[in-house]
């Protein structure tokens, strides 16, 4: 089966800072894979290249056949990418209900519709009874939870979910693994996550790649990775090398 | 309930002028239905999309000018050369507006200012609108109240009544307009612009189209406007329709009276105009008199509700009062029933 | 070929004098983000000050300067106390309305006690220069431009110096790159905006006081320099006081150059679509870094 999402040799530079250098790497249909790296690694920039935010100054991204190197976000988010943001991003004046509809209409044109769908998928994320909230009124679980089904709504094959985790108490986090859990079984999307929480993202992911100082280090499974010597180097430092 | 009220006063105020004779009470209610439509347009681009557009007017003296080069060079009927205003204005709008999307904020604010500043000299000294002389528009003699709803022409003494219904019935449909907007798609994408352009970019809406879209909407009505305030005028002078006051008073009567709320330019706009009129009778000849003390108190008001009621009247808790008012009215004089807890 | 050269010198020597008049909104700008629309309305009362000293106690604008930028300081750091600071932690919009409304309180408080008409600084120093002149290959420049200008250099490289090299001009540069860290090591951000408003507010209205010797002072006169001060702080890249002043030598002979060969009314357009022009293609301006 072709891959859904191809990065080829992605390079990023701020001035005289490398942020991505030669990152490569697949995704395939239904796939989740976890994206680590200590702090610094790239792994927000290389969200935002495949999100359009930001362009590769050289290497390809490519959707589904598609070239998206230098789209727009919002063409991106047409050909079927979805993603949320590492500081939880949500329409502040606009109510709960309202946010998600803004990306129903992504799919749909009539505000009716969208609105059946917004309200559904906030049943599916557990956000029910809080339609009418205004979105800046919310706790940062349920803001990160709305993030998450603003995006559904405009139906993505690809959901990118940077720091989801971020600032949640354990039995939020608890809450936020089971979502992404139903979201990838009953929506069969594919997933990708940056996450420093391991206890997340390592039962989570199908496969994991792991970035450093803006290059790829190694990717495979969860548990193989965890086992790598020079990932454990490069998030703990050369003390614990051999302790694996 | 009150919306019957609202519209049956707005459907009557006329008619005890038209009586006594006070043409005077007629031509404010007409300003005040002017700027309010104009407010409404310029809420859609400045309130829901959140692009603050301080030059406004240009559109306002494009429409008017399209109008009137279309009455007096083709003998447009008014309406057909309002529809003529309208779509010039929205094509300029289109082109003026979509290089400058990429800017944000206050650049964007500014920019909008050079382009009225440019439009100032151009309007002076083009020939084709006569420049700094003006264009009259030609009005036939006689015709009545009907003839004139139909033309915008109403010579003589129906000109109060006669503009002040011209003006009802194209705020109407400006308000109109604008609600159905609000519940639309378009009004989500605006609101979405306005709270987070990136969000908004990441799921699907392109910025820069809507940004368009709105101004487009706002020019679309400043041209109407524009357009009524030219056969109004029965001429169109460049210093006149490109005058400040129609780039402030449309976005005051929106802030003051409640930015982003549809029904907030009207509020701004039956407070702010009579201000200036009372300013106008009051001072009358005397010594005071076109010193700009109309413009004094606006900029204190502005100054005023920026600092302490950002979010206009409409925000003040009239719920609240209304329910104290009521509370201290007199009680029943029967006693309530035991039985009611 | 000499007119074009006599228009470089002239715009040159006007650009002095506008990068006075933007440098006060460049600091405004590049400390706090703050857009003011009645910049322009206070180097009209500058202008107005330097006339009322002048016909009412025969004072020279040059001595008046320091009176007026003293008062003028003060006004600043009203206006940011009473108005600005409340709308700081509002939104955006808010910050620019409140702005408009000092904008029309100011100008048509002008135009209520003075009207409209017209004034002009008699017999000061440089206006009895007027007429003398330096050639320069050709190309004349009028010694009281040239003095206004040199005053205005001076004041620039003071202001430069103040920022740059004195503790307070740090603590500004602080608190302007980050607020909080600012605040960590002892430094008021709300000290330093009220000083950065007085700053300004006093720049621009000496400027005006300089240009009073040579336009016409009237209420309305301050729009388009706002605008243009705008424009070349824009130019400049937001918030670089070196970049304003190289910027304002340009929009001067810019305008200078198109008032030389199209018809007057149109002077200001050149620059005005310039500013549009970086708005699209080089938004950090020609000098500034993003």
């Amino acid at each position: 089966m072709a891959p859904l999402l191809q990065v080829e040799r992605c390079t990023k530079r701020f001035g005289g800072l490398v942020a991505n250098r030669d990152v490569s790497l697949t995704i395939e249909p239904r796939e989740i894979v976890g994206l680590i790296g200590p702090n610094g690694a790239g792994k927000t920039t290389l969200f935002n290249c495949i999100g359009g935010s930001l362009h590769p100054d050289e290497g390809r991204i490519v959707l589904d056949g598609t070239d998206i190197s230098a789209a727009r976000p919002e063409r991106i988010c047409r050909l079927g990418i979805a993603r949320t943001w590492q500081v939880v991003r949500s329409f502040g004046r606009m109510t709960a209900l309202e946010n998600v509809i803004c990306g129903a209409l992504r799919r749909t044109s009539r505000v009716g519709p969208a609105r059946a769908r917004a309200l559904d998928l906030l049943a599916f994320t557990g956000l029910a009874g809080k339609e009418d909230v205004v979105a800046a009124a919310l706790t940062l679980a349920d803001k990160k939870r709305l993030e998450i089904t603003r995006a559904l709504a405009t139906s993505p094959r690809l959901l990118l979910l940077d720091e989801a985790m971020s600032g949640l108490t354990p039995f939020e986090t608890a809450a936020a693994v089971e979502l992404v859990r139903r979201i990838h079984s009953e929506l069969g999307l594919a997933i990708c996550v940056v996450e420093h929480v391991m206890e997340v993202v390592m039962p989570l992911s199908h496969r994991v790649v792991v970035l450093d100082h803006g290059e790829k280090l190694t990717e495979g499974p969860p548990a193989e990775v965890a086992r790598d010597e020079r990932v454990i180097t490069a998030y703990l430092g050369d003390r614990y090398r051999g302790r694996a | 309930m009150v919306w019957a009220i609202a519209t049956l006063v707005a459907l009557l105020y006329p008619i005890p002028f038209e009586r006594s004779g006070q043409i005077y009470y007629e031509t404010v209610g007409f300003l005040v239905l002017l700027n309010a439509m104009l407010g409404i347009g310029w809420n859609i681009i400045g309130g829901w999309a959140g692009q603050f557009d301080f030059g406004p007017s240009i559109f306002f003296a494009i429409g008017a000018y399209t109008a009137a080069l279309l009455s007096i060079h083709w003998g447009f009927n008014a309406w057909l050369a309002l529809l003529g205003a309208v779509a010039v204005s929205v094509v300029i709008c289109a082109a003026l507006t979509y290089p400058v999307t990429r800017l944000r904020g206050h650049y964007f604010a500014i920019a909008t200012v050079a382009m009225w500043m440019i439009a100032q000299p151009i309007g002076a000294t083009w020939p084709l609108i006569n420049g700094s002389q003006g264009l009259f528009i030609p009005v036939a003699a006689g015709g009545g109240f009907v003839h004139g709803m139909l033309t915008m022409e109403f010579p003589g003494r129906g000109k109060g009544l006669g503009f002040y219904y011209l003006s009802l019935l194209l705020f109407a449909v400006t308000l109109l307009g604008a609600r159905a907007v609000e519940r639309s798609k378009w009004g989500f994408y605006f609101r979405a612009v306005r709270d987070d352009q990136d969000g908004a970019e990441a799921i699907g809406i392109d910025s820069r189209l809507y940004k368009v879209i709105a101004r487009c909407l706002m020019a679309a009505v400043f041209a109407a406007g524009g357009t009524l305030y030219g056969f109004w005028a029965l001429a169109v002078f460049p210093d006149q329709v490109l005058e400040v006051n129609w780039n402030i008073l449309p976005m005051m009567a929106a802030v003051v009276g409640g930015l982003g709320r549809l029904w907030g330019p009207v509020l701004g706009a039956i407070v702010l105009i009579p201000i200036s009129q009372l300013m106008t009778a009051t001072l009358g000849a005397g010594p005071l008199a076109g010193r700009g003390i109309d413009l004094i108190i606006y900029g204190a008001v502005i100054m005023l509700i920026a600092g302490w009621r950002p979010n206009g009247l409409l925000s003040l808790p009239w719920a609240a009062w209304a329910a104290r008012v009521r509370g201290r009215a007199p009680a029943p004089a029967a006693p309530t029933s035991p039985e009611r807890s | 070929m000499t007119i074009f050269l006599q228009a470089v010198a002239d715009g040159l020597q006007m650009g002095l004098l506008y990068a006075l008049v933007a440098v006060g909104l460049a600091i405004i700008w590049g400390l706090m983000e703050m857009i003011n629309f009645a910049h322009g309305e206070f180097m009209m009362l500058g202008m107005f000050g330097a006339w009322g000293l002048s016909v009412s106690l025969g004072w020279d604008p040059l001595v008046s300067m320091v009176p007026i930028a003293v008062v003028m300081y003060g006004l600043g750091v009203l206006v940011y106390r009473l108005l600005m600071q409340r709308v700081q932690r509002g939104e955006m919009f808010t910050q620019i309305f409140a702005t408009v409304g000092l904008f029309f309180f100011i100008q048509n408080g002008v135009v209520a006690l003075f009207t409209s008409d017209y004034r002009f600084v008699e017999g000061s120093l440089l206006t009895r220069l007027s007429g003398a002149n330096l050639s320069l290959g050709g190309v004349r420049i009028g010694v009281p431009l040239l003095v206004g200008g040199l005053i205005a250099l001076g004041l620039f490289l003071l202001l430069y110096l103040l920022i740059d090299r004195t503790d307070f001009g740090l603590a500004m540069q602080a608190t302007a790159e980050d607020r909080d860290a600012a605040m960590l090591v002892g430094i008021r951000p709300q000290r330093m905006y009220a000083v950065a408003w007085g700053l300004g507010t006093a720049l621009v209205a000496v400027a005006g006081v300089i240009l009073a010797n040579f336009f016409s002072v009237y209420p309305q006169a301050g729009l388009s320099f706002t605008v243009l001060a705008y424009a070349i702080v824009a130019l400049g890249g937001f918030g670089s006081v070196l970049g304003t002043l190289l910027a304002a030598l340009v929009v001067g002979v810019v305008q200078s150059v198109t008032a030389a060969y199209l018809p007057p009314a149109f002077k200001d357009a050149f620059v005005f679509g310039s500013y549009i022009l970086i708005g699209l293609f080089r938004p950090q301006g020609l000098f500034g870094r993003f």
